[in-house]
């Protein structure tokens, strides 16, 4: 493990000021909140930050909070809290679902929201430390290698999925992200916040070096709005989504009104599949309905060798995830 | 009762009622004392650098900068600090000892030129602090001319592939001969012509990690020319001679201790390296040394299961009868031999023609070694696969076959008991086989299908050469001394009720010393299951001579002690003795999600007389989880165009964890055959063997499809049904 400098943030704007000052120094930073993704690196040798900007120490942005109707969750929230809140298990279920899905409850303890959703990929060649477009080479390993669990959608040149619980939940409810850097804040919709390796490959988001993502921001939903989180894993915990679907539907007597569907598990970002959703709004959902969508979702699957099998069980995971909670009484 | 069934038992006082472990308060209140807990008065902290190369010549390599960073005390590498390490690569993989290090030619250092897998050491750091260790390891410049490599034992026998020893990738026998092990009996083609029909198929089995929670560790500690190494070791006698033999020292030279151990599955007999490369740098640097293994090192640096390519082909009558047995067989080694990459199983059936040739292939992987039944869980789900599949094709109960075609007792094959058959009947009929079973697999309507499968074994539990020494003071304590350490069996615990049933005085009048070869006699070590059996029965022999010297001089009083020791060497006068089991699993499979759930889960074990039911009903429920473990999910994979391992670790390798653990339902069938300690007979390893080929069974009895690629992983299934 490389020696590190730790340096506490009070505020966020602290925080970027902190990682510009270390650029400016010719010195490498990263952000910690909780540190459970971030260590790991830096144990592993994947990361090597001179200076670790140190976010426990920012105060007020480790609550969820009540925003006319909707939330403002502070980017410091433990997963643990998130999936424990009370609104969000009463009106978000998705979010909750998705929290208590992530690692373990020990990492869930100490994992944040904003760690969650900006950890690195977990792309096995990263993890072995491969010179890959994800450590700041210029290659992906896994299209002529071992891609089981890579992407069938939006790869290239770089293959891997991303591997955020909240991330799929975050766009299917429609959130937007706050972001502080050393000049000010700015705020993104969720869905614009991740980027695709077309355009940057050794980045998952559009964040920079020195900007932190600081709360996320889910507006309101209709009160006949059902929301849910089903996540394929290859064991019961401590492991990522094999792929996983983020499912909103606004229900009016059986009738799908509207429907945000988000994918994980498939693609370098989150993946929305718009041509599923026109396929729901407005139609009673039935069973031969939810197997059409199951075959939409799938339509444009560009599979690598060994993750094939990632396309019928998209398929299946659609269908009976939006099944399941259409018709749940 | 017939002598091939055994007698049934007789109550005993201690023996056979369910105990707690008599260490568990220190176990789960943290304070028990494992390895990397030891602290020593001026100790240093050591690290390993290891080879990112599957396989690579080491032209130079520079110490300097890390000699020069404050802190450091000793840097070894393969110039200046390599120990021949035995254990570590053996001519014939057999049962190793004095001999056969002296035959074994394709030797293993502590640290080798060149390296040949990803893991494998390369120098070594002793240091102040663990970070200034790992610090100066970064220092370290290492110039490797990268050699061709092959991950693939297929690929390693073909002529062109490179060669990782002189003499070529099949590993040499114990005549340094490069030969592949050969059984034959009979004629395969009497026994093929005899056939009515002939089936063929190929399985394989992956690496798994023994996956013990507790990493490697090791502190040695030098007074004058007296070496202390405290280490994670299931056998401290054996370890103890294999230090001496390594350092060549003499064994009242080295003493080891292992007082607590939190794991072994084999991955702990003998020395290891890192006892060698402690030892070795803790002289160098004139000070106690504790070298500690990442969770990734241990992994990628000890052993695991040697993976497997299994061909069967197999003849039998109308009437299922099995008339030949061929079988080829190539067990990936790694770049050392640790062990036989022996394939067993088909020693289970009763056929007069078997050709069965097996070829232990070294690759540019990491090394293969003991795993909780070593070459069995491996072995048995290809046989066992290969014949519930012909009894489908047969239209026969794979049980009748089973029972049709197993080996049974004869007269020039006597055990000492044999229950095999009632094994079989007793889990059929609490797993309610006739109805879970499906005749016609892959018959139920709709994504969600179950289906059954079974398997049966037989593993020794032979007798052999053990000591115990017992102590009884003025305050009529007992002190019983054993060699053994607790692996997660409850040694100690079995230990101790042993001496307390024969001397007749409760358990808690017994003190037990265990895991220091200064304090306590020979053992032979937690490895083939046999600690019960061999180490227990000279407790029950030290126990009565201490009774007698009791009855003779009575009690000793003021600072007077009593002392018995005892060396038995018993054998079961030419007969076999096994203990027995059969598995039944029910699985559930989704195939639209290609999810695999055990249902149903019935193990039936006759294990002799049942020491402690608690632990023994535990070790036959670990190990079936493992068996489960290694049909569904384990693997280590690697890139096959640059041989790095991609998964080492809980995480990667996907082990299940407690949620996903299926309950498994323990039986034992108790019988007294009038041998070990009160009947006992070996449990630990045993309840592995059956897991992989009984679940593979039932997925292919719920799914209609035979699987042969174990693990039976996601996108297996998915694609068998694709």
């Amino acid at each position: 493990m490389k020696t590190f400098v730790n340096a506490n943030a009070r505020d966020f704007k602290e925080a970027a000021t902190l990682a510009r000052q270390a650029a400016r120094d010719g010195k490498s930073a990263a952000f910690s909140g909780g540190g459970s993704d971030l260590l790991g690196l830096i144990k592993e040798g994947i990361a090597a930050p001179d200076v670790v900007v140190n976010l426990r120490s920012v105060r007020n942005a480790q609550r969820v909070q009540d925003a006319s109707g909707g939330l403002t969750i502070g980017g410091l929230t433990t997963l643990d809290d998130l999936s424990r809140d009370g609104a969000v298990r009463q009106r978000f279920a998705v979010l909750a679902e998705a929290a208590e899905t992530v690692a373990t409850p020990q990492i869930r303890n100490v994992a944040t929201v904003a760690g969650n959703v900006c950890q690195r990929p977990w792309c096995w060649y990263y993890r072995n430390g491969f010179p890959c477009f994800k450590a700041g080479g210029r290659t992906c390993f896994s299209p002529t290698g071992e891609n089981q669990f890579h992407a069938i959608f939006g790869g290239g040149p770089s293959y891997i999925v991303h591997p955020s619980d909240l991330a799929p939940a975050f766009v299917a409810l429609d959130a937007t992200f706050r972001i502080a850097g050393p000049s000010g804040e700015r705020t993104l919709p969720a869905a614009d916040f991740f980027v695709l390796p077309r355009e940057n490959a050794a980045r998952e988001n559009v964040l920079a070096n020195d900007e932190v993502l600081t709360a996320v921001q889910v507006p309101a939903i209709a009160r006949d709005t059902r929301t849910t989180y089903n996540k394929i894993m290859d064991r019961e915990a401590w492991t990522h989504a094999v792929v996983s679907a983020a499912v909103v539907l606004q229900m009016d007597q059986g009738v799908c009104r509207a429907a945000r569907i988000v994918l994980g598990g498939v693609a370098p970002i989150p993946w929305r599949l718009p041509q599923v959703e026109r396929l729901l709004a407005g139609q009673r959902i039935t069973a031969e309905l939810a197997a059409r969508a199951g075959e939409v979702a799938v339509e444009g699957a560009m599979p690598l060798p060994k993750n094939r099998y990632k396309v019928p069980l998209v398929q299946s995971l659609v269908k009976r995830t939006v099944l399941d909670l259409a018709t749940r009484t | 009762m017939s002598e091939q069934t055994g007698t049934p038992l007789s109550a005993l006082a201690t023996v056979g009622h369910a105990t707690p472990r008599i260490d568990a308060l220190e176990r789960v209140t943290g304070r028990a004392t494992y390895t990397a807990d030891v602290v020593l008065p001026g100790m240093l902290f050591a690290r390993a650098l290891r080879s990112p190369h599957p396989h690579a010549r080491i032209r130079r390599i520079d110490t300097a900068r890390a000699e020069a960073l404050p802190g450091v005390r000793a840097v070894i590498t393969h110039e200046n600090g390599a120990v021949w390490w035995g254990a570590g690569s053996i001519a014939g993989g057999g049962q190793y000892n004095d001999e056969l290090k002296q035959i074994t030619k394709q030797r293993r250092y502590t640290f080798n030129n060149p390296v040949r897998f990803v893991g494998e050491p390369v120098a070594a750091v002793a240091a102040v602090n663990r970070h200034v260790a790992e610090e100066a390891l970064r220092l370290i410049t290492v110039d490797y001319e990268v050699l061709p490599f092959v991950i693939d034992p297929e690929e390693a026998l073909e002529p062109s592939a490179v060669k990782i020893w002189p003499e070529g990738n099949l590993a040499l026998n114990t005549r340094n001969e490069a030969q592949p092990n050969a059984v034959r009996r009979g004629s395969l083609d009497e026994g093929f012509g005899a056939a009515d029909e002939v089936f063929e198929n190929r399985f394989t089995t992956a690496f798994v990690h023994n996956a013990q929670m507790e990493p490697r560790a090791s502190v040695a500690h030098w007074e004058g020319d007296k070496l202390t190494v405290y280490t994670p070791t299931g056998g401290i006698s054996n370890c103890r001679h294999d230090i001496a033999r390594d350092l060549g020292i003499a064994d009242e030279n080295v003493r080891v201790v292992c007082q607590y151990m939190g794991g072994n599955f084999g991955n702990k007999n003998q020395n290891q390296d890192a006892d060698l490369i402690a030892a070795t740098l803790a002289r160098k640097a004139g000070a106690p040394v504790r070298l500690e293994l990442s969770r990734k090192e241990d992994w990628l640096g000890m052993h695991g299961r040697w993976h497997t390519i299994q061909r069967y082909k197999v003849g039998v009558k109308k009437d299922g009868t099995i008339t030949a047995i061929q079988s080829r067989a190539i067990s990936g080694m790694g770049g050392y031999r640790k062990n036989s990459g022996g394939v067993s199983g088909l020693e289970l059936y009763e056929c007069p023609n078997v050709e069965s040739t097996t070829y232990p292939v070294y690759t540019n992987r990491t090394s293969s070694g003991n795993n909780r039944g070593p070459s069995d869980p491996q072995g048995f789900f290809g046989i066992e696969s290969m014949m519930d599949e012909i009894a489908h094709k047969l239209k026969m109960d794979p049980v009748e076959f089973a029972l049709k075609n197993m080996r049974k007792p004869s007269a020039q094959l006597q055990y000492t008991n044999y229950s095999l058959d009632e094994c079989i009947r007793r889990g059929a009929e609490l797993f309610d086989w006739k109805r879970r079973w499906r005749p016609t697999p892959g018959s139920d309507v709709g994504p969600v299908k179950r289906g059954a499968g079974m398997s049966f074994m037989a593993f020794r539990a032979g007798l052999g050469r053990s000591s115990a020494m017992l102590r009884i003071d003025a305050r009529r304590r007992y002190t019983l001394f054993v060699g053994v350490t607790d692996v997660g069996g409850g040694a100690k615990t079995t230990m101790g009720m042993i001496a307390a049933e024969e001397l007749g005085v409760p358990l808690s009048q017994v003190d037990v010393v265990s895991g220091d070869t200064d304090r306590c006699p020979y053992s032979v070590g937690e490895s083939g299951s046999r600690t019960t059996i061999m180490t227990g029965y000279a407790v029950v022999e030290a126990a009565r001579d201490l009774k007698r010297q009791i009855a003779e001089h009575g009690i000793p009083a003021g600072n007077d002690v009593l002392t018995a020791s005892a060396t038995p060497n018993p054998n079961s006068g030419g007969k076999v003795r096994s203990c027995f089991g059969a598995h039944f699993v029910e699985a559930e499979v989704d195939t639209e999600l290609g999810a695999v759930r055990i249902t149903k889960y019935v193990a039936v074990h006759e294990s002799g007389r049942i020491m402690n039911p608690l632990t023994a009903r535990d070790q036959i429920r670990g190990a079936a989880l493992q068996g489960i473990g290694q049909a569904l999910r384990e693997d280590l994979l690697y890139d096959r165009r640059n041989g790095q391992p991609l998964n080492a670790g809980y995480y990667g390798a996907r082990h299940m964890t407690h949620l996903g653990a299926a309950d498994i339902e323990v039986t034992f069938i108790e019988v007294d055959d009038g041998f070990g300690p009160y009947g006992a007979k070996t449990i630990g390893e045993s309840g592995i063997i059956l897991g992989p080929a009984a679940v593979a069974n039932a997925v292919s009895n719920a799914i209609g499809r035979r699987i042969t690629d174990i693990p039976i992983a996601r996108d297996r299934i998915m694609g068998a049904l694709a």
